[in-house]
């Protein structure tokens, strides 16, 4: 593939289309400034209309772009998410750990997105706002938090075979929603699952390296692919990269010229 | 802001189709409270894009209330694969949403306004383009067709798209060259003689003129009339509508890059499109309605709604106040068009073969072709008066199917089961000439009304009692976008910003912060 492998060559860098959906103020919008600007506004208004931002995820073998689409203020009109998650790779579909009903409506989302959204589409369930819980200012153990196979074992600990998800303990704790409850159903699901803080900064950016590392290398071949997993075959030198033309080295020229007849 | 009530609009925007959702990108900076809205729970409208199972519910749809779409007479076909035949994945229909089968596959010419405008707007870094390829003609049994040659090259022959082409043809007489490129010359120089063109009559058919003016042998009159996209046949084509667009196609070569000369949206050109469009026109603000319909507008008399003279009931949303409307006529109940609309027959296929014959990369360093034109002319498909029939072939690559499958969209002048025979027979034949085991897996086929760019000029239309409501025209048949649609939304969105701003600033917008590569 590469010609000339010089030391310093850059990365394959490959763009990955990533929507975020999940009820109002459950701090979608903070998430992406703390991944993208590594910045928490206190008290943030509500984003008005949407929002697209792009970062860079450097994984070993790869630069992955991720182009966020937030949907933020327009939930209620449930309109743009069908727009945004149309050949999106990834979503986060985030909630509020402090409030059970941001959870039933980001499993209406993860049901949607099953139902509409690319078939290999990776979907991570977020529940943010780990900083108002008795886990917040421990990183190591909230970090723990993630991933359900592996960490099965500390989870049983946690949920100690209470059914009620309340953690009435110990004053200060906010926590309505258990982590064992969103790490059964995201297993279940097949999801990707965290709990972050936006405000401190805990495990926001796993999030995306998690997700970048969960996108089927032949997915970024072949671009935002629904029909991936069919004909194996390759067109010999026939791969997506080939075909794509690029704007971007001659948009200034083209701005200008415009049409020449 | 609870519902859409609470905000009094300066914009509303009926419709998603392309001319309205550029509108929206348009107004996208503008300041300006923008209420986008749609009837369907998709986007699009009339430019959409479906998977199997909304192209599904998309035929029962168009068949159920015929009065208030451009479309009618749609119907899919499955063809199954029986046990005995091949039944490797690629003749196999994948899952329904491995598909983006779109309405609008329309590409765009590198020199178009409108490539222009989404690169000033930033909305093409939102957007994959793919290069549009050859352009070919079917001509079974011409003379020089190769035995040798492969699959569907067999009875199809490449059209120059260049003068190094037109040099390389082996299937051209020198003499024919000769005279081609007099002709090319005067084409893409229009100016240079402007003397001797006096005696041009562009008035004439296109085969009339060619013949008259430069003596082009016949043989070559098709590869031309192709290259203009006209669908109607070479005598209902007058000179002056084919001889733009030639020079439009020839001049648009290399211009985004060596060996192409227009670009399709990947994932359903058009349809792909305007949801960009309509992103960037949400990132400014604008919001967002689908699966809402404008049941009732009134516009109020009186000073006190000078600023909000429209008062819009909407179905299950209450009553909103707006300043302008924009709605398009397939969008609203239809009045009675003053130029009649076209009407033509339309096919999207998805086969089992890759046709890679017809993707050849036509000079070094040029990109992968996604999109290949095939024109069969009337008379090749045994009546020699209809017009010709278009077909798109679209590879994977342009994620509208998968792999070792091919989207095939058809287009000829000639609505009804008449137009749906030949296309048929175009495809039947170019499935044939690729041979076993290619077939159709699966076809949309269905009539559309709107216009052709032979028509008049598009316009934007008012409403008699209603100042204010504006109406975008039905929907483009064109294959490539035409700049006119264009004009149009820039002649509404100088209505909706006023003359204080500069038309110099349409669609120009600098990079959001936090959206550029660097």
């Amino acid at each position: 593939m590469s010609e000339s492998a010089s030391a310093n060559a850059p990365k394959p860098s490959s763009s990955v289309k990533l929507v975020l959906l999940g009820e109002a103020a459950v701090g979608k919008s903070s998430l992406v400034l703390r991944f993208v600007n590594n910045d928490f506004q206190e008290n943030k208004e509500p984003t008005i209309g949407a929002a697209f931002l792009t970062q860079k995820c450097s994984l070993p073998t790869r630069t992955i772009k991720f182009e966020i689409w937030d949907t933020a203020g327009q939930e209620r009109f449930a309109s743009l998410a069908p727009m945004y998650y149309r050949n999106a790779q990834a979503a986060l579909v985030v909630y509020d750990v402090t409030k059970p009903s941001s959870l039933t409506k980001a499993k209406h989302w993860v049901a949607e997105l099953q139902r509409q959204a690319s078939p290999g589409i990776v979907i991570a369930l977020v529940g943010n706002k780990l900083d108002l819980t008795n886990d917040g200012g421990d990183v190591s153990e909230a970090a723990g938090a993630a991933q359900g196979e592996s960490e099965s074992a500390q989870n049983g600990d946690e949920g100690a075979g209470e059914e009620d998800e309340v953690q009435d303990d110990v004053s200060g704790d906010a926590r309505k929603v258990s982590t064992r409850e969103a790490t059964g159903y995201a297993e279940e699901e097949g999801l990707l699952f965290f709990e972050t803080s936006a405000k401190t900064g805990t495990n926001v950016v796993d999030v995306f390296t998690a997700i970048a590392n969960a996108i089927p290398e032949s997915s970024l071949k072949t671009g935002r692919g629904t029909g991936a997993g069919t004909g194996q075959t390759s067109l010999g030198n026939r791969s997506a990269e080939d075909s794509r033309v690029n704007l971007d080295d001659r948009n200034a020229a083209t701005a200008k010229e415009g049409c020449a007849c | 802001m609870e519902t859409l009530s609470d905000t009094t609009w300066d914009v509303v925007i009926v419709g998603t189709g392309v001319s309205q959702s550029l509108l929206a990108l348009a107004l996208s900076r503008s300041g300006k409270k923008v209420l986008h809205m749609d009837p369907n729970q998709y986007y699009g409208g009339s430019d959409a894009a479906f998977s199997l199972d909304e192209a599904q519910e998309w035929v029962e749809k168009v068949n159920k209330d015929t009065d208030v779409s451009p479309f009618k007479d749609a119907s899919i076909l499955k063809h199954d694969a029986s046990p005995l035949e091949d039944t490797s994945i690629s003749a196999k229909l994948a899952s329904s949403r491995a598909y983006t089968l779109s309405l609008s596959p329309y590409f765009l010419y590198a020199r178009s306004q409108l490539m222009s405008a989404l690169v000033s707007s930033k909305v093409f870094r939102q957007l994959e383009f793919m290069a549009v390829g050859s352009w070919w003609i079917y001509a079974p049994g011409h003379p020089d067709t190769k035995i040798d040659e492969l699959g569907a090259e067999k009875v199809l022959c490449r059209v120059p798209g260049n003068r190094e082409d037109v040099f390389a043809a082996s299937h051209i007489s020198m003499k024919s060259k000769r005279t081609l490129m007099r002709l090319l010359r005067r084409i893409t120089k229009p100016n240079e003689d402007e003397a001797s063109n006096e005696g041009d009559n562009t008035s004439m058919p296109l085969n009339d003129y060619l013949a008259a003016e430069f003596s082009v042998p016949e043989e070559l009159h098709n590869p031309l009339l192709s290259l203009s996209l006209s669908q109607l046949s070479q005598q209902d084509t007058p000179a002056s509508y084919a001889l733009p667009r030639i020079q439009r196609h020839l001049s648009s070569i290399g211009h985004l890059g060596p060996g192409f000369g227009a670009v399709i949206a990947k994932y359903g050109g058009g349809a792909e499109l305007l949801q960009a469009a309509c992103r960037a026109s949400a990132v400014g603000g604008g919001v967002y309605a689908l699966d809402t319909c404008l049941e009732d507008c009134l516009w109020r008399h009186g000073s006190e709604y000078s600023e909000h003279r429209f008062l819009l009931k909407l179905a299950n949303q209450g009553s909103v106040q707006a300043k302008h409307l924009f709605t398009s006529a397939a969008d609203t109940s239809p009045k009675e068009s003053s130029t009649p609309l076209v009407e033509v027959a339309r096919s999207i296929s998805v086969v089992s073969a890759t046709f890679p014959s017809l993707f050849p990369v036509a000079v070094e360093g040029a990109p992968v072709p996604a999109t290949a034109v095939l024109m069969f002319p009337g008379d090749t498909l045994g009546s020699r008066k209809s017009p010709p029939v278009y077909l798109q072939v679209h590879s994977s690559d342009t994620g509208e199917c998968p792999h070792q499958q091919s989207v095939i969209y058809c287009s000829v002048a000639l609505p009804g089961p008449e137009g749906q025979a030949l296309i048929e027979s175009a495809v039947d034949r170019l499935i044939q000439a690729e041979g076993l085991p290619a077939r159709v897996l699966w076809s949309l086929k269905y009539t559309q009304s709107g216009r052709l760019g032979n028509g008049e000029p598009r316009r934007l239309t008012v409403e008699d009692e209603i100042p204010d409501c504006y109406h975008f025209p039905p929907s483009s048949l064109d294959l490539a976008f035409e700049d006119d649609i264009l004009d149009l939304v820039k002649e509404a969105w100088k209505i909706v910003v006023g003359d204080e701003v500069d038309d110099a600033d349409f669609m120009m917008f600098d990079d959001r912060e936090g959206t550029s590569d660097q």
